[in-house]
């Protein structure tokens, strides 16, 4: 349950930070341990949303600005935030073949990333990039298109089923919802909507389609269902818009609202664990208002960031923070997540302190290859999500092909020597005067904030590593090849390590 | 194996003697182990036509037996701007090895012709060597990608967290077995299961462990290193840890033989490996998909397995995927123009597997390999603006050196002009009445007789097709029981 005044050991501050922003930077650890749960989380969110837009010429560079700002970034939680809302409204630059579109849609999700939720569909209704990507711009009243009513139920909003394994809505309700979206379109130049009545369909015009009704069979509007256009005024640009009112007024086979229980459950799997009990859901879209049960102004329904911080402040978030058992690692039980490929690479480059270098976003070290290219070798192209579902999470993440590009790109940062911020430099991360194998082994964990997540076992590998199976006892770091050979590679080991690949 | 298109869902007798000899008769670990017949010396390759390919336009009716091509041209436009009719003259109508392997619908006796993309697939049908089987689909078709995806990855509509050859893998291999490879970068749901290992791998020759060169001495010590780590990780009983250590691991061993396997191919089969980018190569972005190098991966990976190589750490996958997609048509699909969406990619697949199939069959391993090409569902049968929407039930094609070529199935009835036998949606119906001469395919029919005569497994017991597939249950006219349906490779 919701506990705000309970107070966050290190190892819960580590947690909070690891899946609010990316990696956990010791000092920022150390500034929240002691503080409340309450407290921390709301510092956390107290954030405006910046006005921040991928820059540059080409989706390339688009995606260089992003990376570059989520490892710079003081709003961590926005970026992560952002990050999700890209999987959730899954558009790609293959299709939509236009980057300052997607550019803007970046800044769009920026904007609403903690806000008000249903106002945040409304726009996406009309979003250019969506417009283009689901056929919006190509829904005429003669053979309407079914592309985004279809998804804008199964992936944005509804789910094709509810928690008791109901569906929520049929083919009837994604045809009717078609129509609502006919006459679409954009200004090329300008990138803004607009509505073209002409391509639209009024119910005059097609009486044999009938009235545009919703959800007879689903949804808690039984058996009469719901028209989003009862009257002729009511007809035209405003219908999408009267289409989400009745969206978020859907109610699933238990009587709970669909769309936060859909909403609340995918946010948890991100920023938690994933398959979260329905209590956990229930809980804190009840404590936050979420779905506006409740008549509050002070608790407006649909905040993202009130449902958030119910989240941030709940037990079950903790339970993942739990220490490895120094003998056996983890049982069973215990909750675990895979990081996302842009997690792993941001939260790397931040807790090793490096920048990438130059125009191209190069990690300076091994193969030399571009963030974009180590990105989309772990399966994480931005602004090209595979499809309209996004990215495959937890261990589709990590097959024998992303696996070896996580294991690359670790080997190719530490093989960045070098004294510039693009650069490797230990010497900054640890202290060069320890000479015992194993202080040298907490040190590095202690980097990446791991060091809690690995078993004994698991300690004495690394440490075999840097004594090579015991033949030396103590190492120098200062000196230059012992550094650049062990210290080095220890690093990557640590980097390759299952501990590291999840949370 | 002789076969008729009569003999078509005849059923087998090997249910009957199950239940005679009675369920502890399959418990015997001798029996068990006696029963679980795998692949052997054979090889299953699966091509996924990701988006929901549209059947209607990639087997479509050539004359108007039974009214047929009239009931295409009023679903299909002819118009100049958007329209995806496919003229008869435009069609490829193959000349069949016999009367009895014509690509003709049994049902309503219409002559049928391919995409006129699919030259490479024509091809191999005069050779005999395709299996057009139509209409397959299953009851209450889902319309959206993702859940139709994964009731045919996973050989059920009830959400079995399994792939269909993943479960059959899981019962057959160890857990530091390889037995299957996807070549792209994650494992595809089809084989997904925890018990054996699956590899992801896009291409061979980048499939290697990165180790930092700084002193190649160290280099056996950071191997030591993440294997022991590996092991640690799999110790574990938290799953994704463990999952994490198993597939680190297998990947590091993997990474140290499969990608000689590359090397070995590309020396001694130049012409053959640089045939396949020379097809890719043919078309432009964003229709070149690179299907013809996908399945020069696989064409590597079963010249080393078939040769026992590496030596002394030899390479043992037998069940290969490959993916590739922009069949999601609902605009600009494009009819009977080269330049056409659904002609390029269709045209990079056909003539793929065409020369994969040449260059197993000068391997001498063609009658080894059979593939399959499915999506997870067909389009809508009348089209919108340019494209098509989301529709129901469409062809799957088997192809290899066993297969017994020539149409399967019958070919949905598309033939209402009124759409009163097509469903709310307007998609064919589907249906599994035995006396409907429209009867549909169900997609568990097709990997039934894949499991049954390819993989050698046996129906029924512990290990048999019916733990894999699990029936539907319902009414049999309408959902799936047993595999029933025989495509009798040679």
């Amino acid at each position: 349950m919701g506990n705000p005044s309970a107070t966050l050991s290190a190892n819960e501050a580590r947690h909070l930070l690891r899946r609010t922003g990316f990696g956990a930077p010791r000092t920022t650890v150390t500034q929240l341990t002691g503080r409340t749960r309450g407290a921390a989380v709301d510092g956390i969110l107290s954030f405006k949303p910046t006005k921040f837009k991928p820059r540059g010429s080409g989706t390339d560079a688009r995606l260089y600005s992003w990376v570059r700002y989520m490892i710079s970034s003081k709003f961590q939680l926005q970026e992560k935030l952002v990050l999700f809302w890209h999987d959730h409204f899954a558009n790609s630059d293959a299709k939509v073949a236009n980057d300052r579109f997607m550019a803007n849609q970046n800044a769009t999700f920026r904007k609403f990333c903690k806000g008000n939720f249903k106002d945040f569909v409304k726009t996406m209704n009309t979003d250019v990039a969506m417009l283009e990507f689901l056929d919006t711009v190509r829904n005429f009243k003669d053979v309407p298109n079914e592309n985004y009513a279809r998804e804008l139920q199964e992936l944005f909003t509804l789910g094709v089923k509810d928690f008791n394994g109901n569906a929520n809505y049929d083919q009837a309700d994604i045809v009717q919802i078609a129509r609502a979206f006919t006459g679409w379109n954009y200004d090329y130049r300008k990138a803004k909507p607009y509505f073209d009545d002409y391509y639209h369909d009024y119910t005059a015009d097609f009486s044999e389609r009938g009235p545009k009704v919703i959800y007879k069979n689903h949804g808690g509007f039984q058996p009469t269902g719901r028209n989003y256009a009862p009257t002729a005024d009511d007809e035209g640009a405003q219908e999408i818009n009267a289409v989400i009112d009745i969206i978020f007024d859907h109610k699933d086979t238990s009587g709970k609202s669909t769309v936060a229980r859909f909403i609340t459950q995918k946010l948890i799997s991100y920023f938690a664990h994933p398959a979260p009990s329905a209590a956990f859901v229930d809980t804190v879209i009840a404590e936050s208002n979420f779905d506006g049960a409740v008549v509050d102004p002070l608790k407006p329904a649909w905040n993202i960031g009130a449902l958030l911080r119910a989240i941030f402040v709940n037990d079950e978030f903790y339970a993942t923070a739990a220490a490895a058992d120094p003998s056996t690692g983890f049982d069973a039980s215990t909750p675990k997540s895979v990081k996302w490929p842009t997690d792993f690479v941001v939260s790397t480059m931040r807790l090793l302190r490096m920048r990438l270098q130059g125009r191209y976003a190069i990690v300076n070290g091994g193969d030399y290859r571009s963030v974009h290219d180590h990105l989309e070798n772990m399966g994480q192209h931005l602004f090209e999500p595979p499809s309209v579902f996004g990215w495959d999470w937890e261990t589709a993440w990590l097959s024998s092909s992303t696996l070896l590009a996580r294991y690359g790109f670790a080997r190719d940062l530490i093989n960045a020597r070098g004294t510039s911020t693009s650069r490797f430099r230990p010497q900054i991360l640890v202290d060069l005067n320890l000479t015992d194998p194993a202080d040298i082994v907490t040190a590095v964990t202690d980097v990446f904030g791991i060091t809690d997540q690995l078993s004994d076992g698991e300690k004495a590998i690394l440490a075999d590593y840097l004594t090579n199976n015991g033949a030396v006892s103590s190492l120098d770091l200062h000196d230059y090849d012992t550094r650049n050979l062990k210290l080095h590679g220890l690093f990557a080991l640590v980097m390759q390590t299952a501990a590291y690949q999840v949370h | 194996m002789a076969l008729t298109r009569r003999e078509f869902l005849t059923r087998t007798g090997l249910a009957t003697a199950a239940s005679f000899l009675g369920p502890s008769f399959f418990r015997h670990p001798f029996v068990t182990q006696a029963m679980a017949e795998t692949i052997g010396d054979r090889y299953f390759v699966l091509i996924f036509l990701d988006g929901g390919n549209d059947g209607l336009n990639t087997v479509a009716p050539y004359d108007n037996a039974s009214g047929m091509r009239d009931a295409y041209n009023t679903a299909r436009s002819a118009s100049s701007a958007g329209g995806i009719n496919l003229a008869p003259a435009s069609l490829l109508v193959p000349t069949p090895l016999t009367p009895a392997q014509a690509l003709k619908d049994a049902n309503t006796g219409a002559q049928l012709g391919l995409h006129p993309g699919l030259t490479g697939l024509k091809n191999l049908f005069e050779l005999g060597k395709v299996a057009v089987i139509q209409g397959c689909g299953y009851p209450d078709y889902s319309l959206s990608h993702e859940v139709s995806r994964l009731t045919w990855q996973t050989g059920s509509a009830l959400n079995l967290g399994t792939g269909w050859l993943g479960r059959h893998m899981a019962l057959n291999y160890g857990s530091t077995d390889v037995s299957a490879v996807c070549i792209e970068d994650a494992v595809h749901t089809e084989f997904k299961q925890t018990a054996t290992n699956v590899l992801a791998i896009s291409r061979l020759q980048y499939f290697s462990f990165p180790y930092d060169d700084y002193d190649d001495a160290d280099i056996a010590f950071k191997r030591q290193a993440f294997a022991d780590l590996s092991t640690a990780a799999a110790g574990q009983a938290q799953p994704t840890l463990h999952y994490t250590g198993v597939s680190g691991g297998t990947t590091l061993t993997a990474s140290e033989s499969y990608r000689q396997l590359d090397g070995l191919y590309t020396g001694a089969r130049q012409t053959w490996d640089s045939g396949y980018e020379d097809l890719d190569n043919k078309f432009a972005q964003p229709h070149t998909n690179y299907v013809a190098r996908d399945l020069r991966e696989v064409a590597k990976i079963i010249y080393g397995v078939s040769q026992g190589q590496p030596m002394g750490n030899p390479a043992q996958a037998r069940f290969f995927e490959i993916s590739t997609g922009g069949y999601d048509t609902h605009s600009n699909q494009g009819g009977a123009s080269p330049t056409g969406q659904h002609w390029e990619i269709l045209q990079g697949v056909g003539d793929a597997i065409e020369w994969f199939y040449q260059d197993l069959a000068n391997m001498g391993v063609a009658n080894k390999v059979c593939v399959m090409v499915y999506s997870e569902f067909s389009r809508r049968i009348a089209q919108n603006d340019s494209g098509t929407d989301h529709g129901s039930q469409g062809p799957v094609f088997v192809i290899g050196g066993s297969v017994q070529g020539g149409c399967y199935g019958n070919h949905p009835n598309i033939m209402d002009p009124n759409l009163y036998l097509q469903d709310a949606e307007g998609n064919t119906q589907y249906s599994q009445a035995a006396g409907d001469a429209f009867r549909s395919t169900d997609f568990r029919d097709v990997y039934g007789t894949i499991l049954k005569h390819w993989i050698n497994m046996p129906v029924t017991g512990p290990s048999g097709i019916n733990a894999i597939l699990p029936a539907d249950g319902g009414d049999p006219t309408m959902w799936w029981t047993l595999p029933n349906f025989d495509l009798g490779f040679v």
